[in-house]
């Protein structure tokens, strides 16, 4: 392996020169990864990871017919979306045949922070209207118009809610207000949006977007429930709004049954706007806002040029093709779907052996594993998902934690993850788990009650001191760090 | 396909570049690495396009510069039939180097900055020996849009003001916060919001302060004085003055020396922070330096630097450079700061390979020599041409500015689409901008050469002979109504400058048969 850097250096380096808002995972113990490919990841000393998490590397790491058509088209041409060029319209064609027929019209970006942005615009645009309606716990972006709209952002920061940003519960049947055992989740959630909608209208205010990711993953992987997206749509419209859906996470077929998740909704939702990025270009940079003509036309009418410098440039669009390529020519739909059921089918079974596994949610390669405290009480687990991320990345397991208390096992792994990577993950979390309980169940039987502050410290205290394990120190850290996302 | 885990494979060094590790010496500056901002002495240009050195007077063979080594030509097969003007692929377009660059670490590793790698911190280490000492902290992204927005946040919380001061004209991106801030755009979208505050474009040849007045820069300055002096009156807070270093879709304006020094003065005084958005100008293009601010002075320092568009040679790359300062009031948030694809190892291996060209084959001093060049064939042709208003420019950033009249400057704008319509059907790509949309601006990709220059100046002075021919021609032909609202009566034939202008796509009938005489 050829480091121009020893790891100590390469961090010594990142403190010097990268701005310290730029985290890394596993802070207390952060990881060089020099090498991947397919779902896999080596470090510098060659030690193999399995990558649960990356699901910008959609069809495997460093793809060979993903890299050899950005090759093939880095050498021939490479400039921007001003002159005609075959690979945009080829491409545009091919996403627009993705979706259904409504949805046309393509706009192409770098990130999907960029795309959300210009599909505020465009429904801004639209009729003139400038509140957006956007979930608790939502994270569309970083830029400073996404950050307004995300709540996972700006309640963590000193930022305020703006006055044109309206927040709606998540749809969330585990731990949010309406849950598993409501008869119409759905309708109760789909209610809280219209709620807020009159609130708004008795305002004087104006709806512009309803903007929701089509499944949340900061917000703990998250699956609204079927109807939802219906009734919100039929509110949003009615006032004069759209909806937006944010695929960048979820679209490109991780789901399994379908190309794109809010179409798990059913054929009579179609969303105004979709953006979609991360996976689009198995790494590279870009994104992609598609909308209808009417949308287009309406933003087009203010007589104002939209460019973007490189968005829709050749090679972007010869890399997204050859990932749709990909997609089809391995059916890694198909694969998400069987092996998405079988590692649910695994986690469901630790699910009944383990306590600490509140719920196990998710469809196709998106799933989420909540940690709690107690089954009753659902109590985030959080300290205890720190420990088990760490447990398994020294077992070679790459995961992360999110949901607002970061006690949900995050995993979407690129596309080409096997039964025998989820038969491995499972069995490692499994021994992690255990071994996890039984020194909980050790701690708690020197008899501290149950709700006292006392009791929380104890589990921390045990993350912070295995005594089986001496990984004190590490993990001490562990539980001052924020936990990453977005990834 | 390959097998599961591929622990055979031998991989391959990241990037072209690198061959075995070095270890921790690198940490410093390499061995005979030049100091920042030094480069090989090259006939500086006076960008208002008086008299200089031609490259021939300095010792340069014809038409070849003294200092050009060897670098990248396309061969015979390749060699384009189009002479690009204009355009973000810095090196030259699909340079094998930085291609070879990107496909070789395409094949080894694509991920996101949350893992260490040595590519990112050798690329923010590189960049930082181009800049000045404090600006020694990076963020990568993906586009120059992205990086304003995120200097936009930077500069905010780091001051914990709001407002913003911007020059009239200025572009500095798409998203719905730079909008905001680009009188280019908001004037014709949203209008102007209570927070943007707007200062006069420092421009000598249009603006308030000409090439006439004794000190134009202290003149355009307290202009950002005194609209600092009325933002704070209304008890509102700067956080900061975003500039363009040369404002480029203003016009290509060269700021006179000596004017941010006096803004960021101004500004900082009242708790504002300096941006120099470099996206359309930095890396070398100005020829004497690396950064187009660095022609302000030794001793101006921005506080925030925004990279984009040639970073990358066309791949998504940006970049936000800034003081520990600014950064460490940005991590006081608590808020992560994460991209998905800046500073990605590719990106990263990418924005290596175009530093390593720009040094190898010299392009920041040859973009010295052949601006230089440029800038005194166009000399020549100002004063061939009364449509010529002004050259003005820096190493490969140049303007020609385009007139109807000369004492009252009005821009000629449909004179100058006309223009780049022509001269797109002789293979050479040229657009305009400026408030007018009548200069021509010049932005290569910087292995431009002598003969580039000279054969887009021969045939600019060939088209604007002919349109001068057949203006003095059309003397006999009576002014349409509809073509005498284009432009104002001039005692010459308007017709002929309504030809190529997009807008007018479909003429009116009387005015059409006449379109079509002079359409060639």
């Amino acid at each position: 392996m050829c480091e121009l850097y020893s790891k100590q250096d390469t961090l010594a380096l990142r403190r010097k020169h990268i701005g310290p808002s730029c985290k890394v995972l596993y802070a207390a113990d952060p990881i060089k990864i020099v090498r991947a490919q397919r779902q896999y990841m080596f470090d510098e000393k060659g030690e193999r990871y399995l990558d649960c998490i990356n699901n910008v590397a959609h069809v495997g790491h460093c793809h060979p017919e993903v890299v050899k058509a950005a090759l093939k088209q880095m050498e021939v041409l490479n400039t921007n979306s001003r002159f005609l060029h075959d690979n945009i319209v080829e491409y545009a064609k091919r996403l627009a045949a993705t979706l259904p027929e409504q949805l046309s019209v393509c706009y192409f970006t770098n990130s999907g922070s960029e795309a959300n942005d210009l599909a505020l615009r465009l429904a801004r645009q639209f009729r003139g209207h400038p509140d957006v309606v956007t979930l608790e716990h939502a994270y569309h972006g970083h830029l400073s118009s996404l950050i307004e709209i995300s709540p996972y952002k700006f309640r963590k920061g000193k930022d305020v809610k703006k006055e044109f940003v309206h927040v709606a519960p998540a749809p969330d049947i585990y731990r949010g207000k309406y849950r598993e055992n409501h008869a119409d989740p759905a309708s109760a959630y789909a209610d809280e949006v219209k709620k807020i909608i009159e609130e708004a209208q008795n305002r004087g205010r104006k709806i512009a977007a309803f903007i929701a990711e089509s499944m949340q993953s900061c917000g703990g992987q998250i699956i609204p429930p079927a109807g939802y997206f219906q009734k919100v749509a039929e509110y949003v419209r009615g006032v004069g709004g759209v909806v937006i859906a944010d695929e960048v996470q979820v679209g490109f077929g991780r789901v399994g049954k379908h190309f794109w998740s809010f179409q798990m909704h059913g054929k009579d939702f179609v969303p105004d706007i979709v953006t979609m990025g991360k996976p689009m270009g198995n790494g590279h940079p870009m994104a992609c806002v598609v909308t209808t003509k009417e949308i287009a036309e309406a933003f087009s009418s203010s007589g104002m040029e939209y460019f973007n410098t490189y968005g829709g440039n050749p090679v972007s669009s010869a890399v997204g093709l050859a990932v749709l390529d990909v997609i089809e020519n391995e059916d890694l739909q198909g694969n998400a779907t069987r092996v998405g059921t079988y590692l649910t089918e695994l986690l469901n079974r630790q699910k009944a052996k383990h306590t600490l596994i509140g719920d196990v949610r998710g469809v196709g390669l998106f799933v989420g594993i909540d940690l709690v405290k107690d089954r009753q009480k659902r109590t985030p687990a959080t300290a205890e998902a720190q420990h088990v991320i760490y447990k398994m990345k020294e077992n070679r397991v790459l995961l992360s934690a999110d949901g607002p208390h970061r006690n949900v096992l995050k995993i979407k792994p690129p596309m080409c993850f096997t039964e025998e990577d989820a038969k491995f993950m499972v069995d490692q979390l499994d021994g992690v788990l255990t071994v996890l309980e039984e020194a909980i169940g050790a701690q708690t039987e020197s008899v501290v009650p149950e709700n006292t502050p006392c009791r929380t410290k104890a589990a921390q205290c045990f993350v912070g001191s295995n005594p089986g394990r001496g990984h004190g120190t590490a993990h001490q850290t562990t539980l001052r760090q924020r936990p990453t996302c977005h990834n | 396909m390959l097998g599961e885990g591929d622990s055979k494979t031998e991989p391959k060094a990241p990037g072209g570049r690198r061959a075995g590790g070095r270890g921790p010496e690198r940490l410093g500056r390499r061995a005979g690495q030049r100091r920042r901002g030094e480069h090989d002495a090259a006939p500086r240009a006076d960008f208002r396009g008086r008299r200089v050195p031609s490259a021939r007077q300095a010792g340069a063979g014809p038409g070849r510069s003294a200092r050009f080594s060897a670098p990248w030509r396309p061969t015979g097969a390749e060699r384009p039939r189009r002479w690009p003007c204009g355009g973000g692929c810095s090196v030259g377009h699909c340079h094998p180097l930085v291609v070879q660059a990107a496909h070789e670490q395409n094949q080894v590793l694509n991920t996101n900055s949350r893992y260490l790698h040595d590519n990112i911190v050798d690329y923010a280490q590189r960049l930082s020996e181009t800049l000045p000492e404090k600006l020694c902290v990076f963020y990568f992204l993906n586009s120059g849009s992205e990086a304003n927005d995120l200097a936009l946040r930077l500069a905010r919380q780091y001051t914990g003001h709001w407002d913003v001061v911007v020059l009239d004209h200025a572009y500095h991106g798409h998203l719905s916060s730079l909008i905001d801030i680009s009188p280019y755009k908001f004037r014709g979208l949203d209008g102007q919001k209570e927070w943007v505050h707007v200062a006069p474009l420092p421009d000598t040849y249009r603006g308030p302060y000409r090439e006439d007045h004794p000190n134009p820069a202290v003149a355009y300055a307290s202009e950002v004085k005194r609209v600092v002096s009325s933002v704070q009156e209304k008890g509102r807070k700067i956080a900061a003055f975003f500039a363009e270093s040369l404002p480029s879709v203003g016009g290509q304006i060269i700021p006179p020396a000596g004017y941010f020094p006096e803004v960021a003065e101004h500004v900082r005084r009242a708790g504002g922070v300096f941006v120099a958005d470099e996206i359309q100008v930095g890396f070398g293009r100005v020829g004497k330096h690396f950064w187009a601010f660095q022609l302000q002075g030794e001793d101006f320092v921005p506080d925030i630097v925004t990279m984009g568009k040639s970073i990358g040679n066309g791949h998504p790359v940006a970049c936000v450079a800034t003081t520990q300062a600014v950064a460490r009031a940005f991590e006081a948030t608590g808020v992560e700061y994460f991209n998905t694809f800046g500073g990605s190892p590719v990106s990263c291996a990418v924005g290596l390979a175009v530093l390593d060209v720009l040094e190898k084959e010299q392009l920041q001093a040859h973009a010295a020599c052949v601006g230089s060049f440029l800038m005194e064939l166009l000399g020549q042709q100002k004063a061939k041409h009364p449509i010529i208003g002004d050259i003005r420019g820096v190493g490969l950033f140049v303007g020609v500015d385009l007139i109807k009249d000369k004492a009252t400057r009005t821009p000629a704008t449909e004179e100058a689409d006309y223009l780049v319509s022509r001269l797109k059907e002789n293979y050479i790509l040229l657009s305009t901008d400026g408030p007018g949309r009548n200069v021509l601006k010049f932005k290569p990709p910087m292995c431009f050469s002598l003969d580039n220059a000279q054969h887009v100046v021969a045939k600019l002075d060939a088209i604007l002979t002919d349109m001068e021919e057949k203006m003095r021609s059309c003397e006999t032909l009576r002014l349409q109504p509809e073509a005498a609202l284009l432009s104002p009566p001039l005692g010459e034939c308007a017709l002929l400058l309504v030809l190529g202008d997009p807008e007018l796509g479909s003429l009116p009938s009387a005015v059409a048969p006449s379109f079509q005489t002079f359409c060639l």
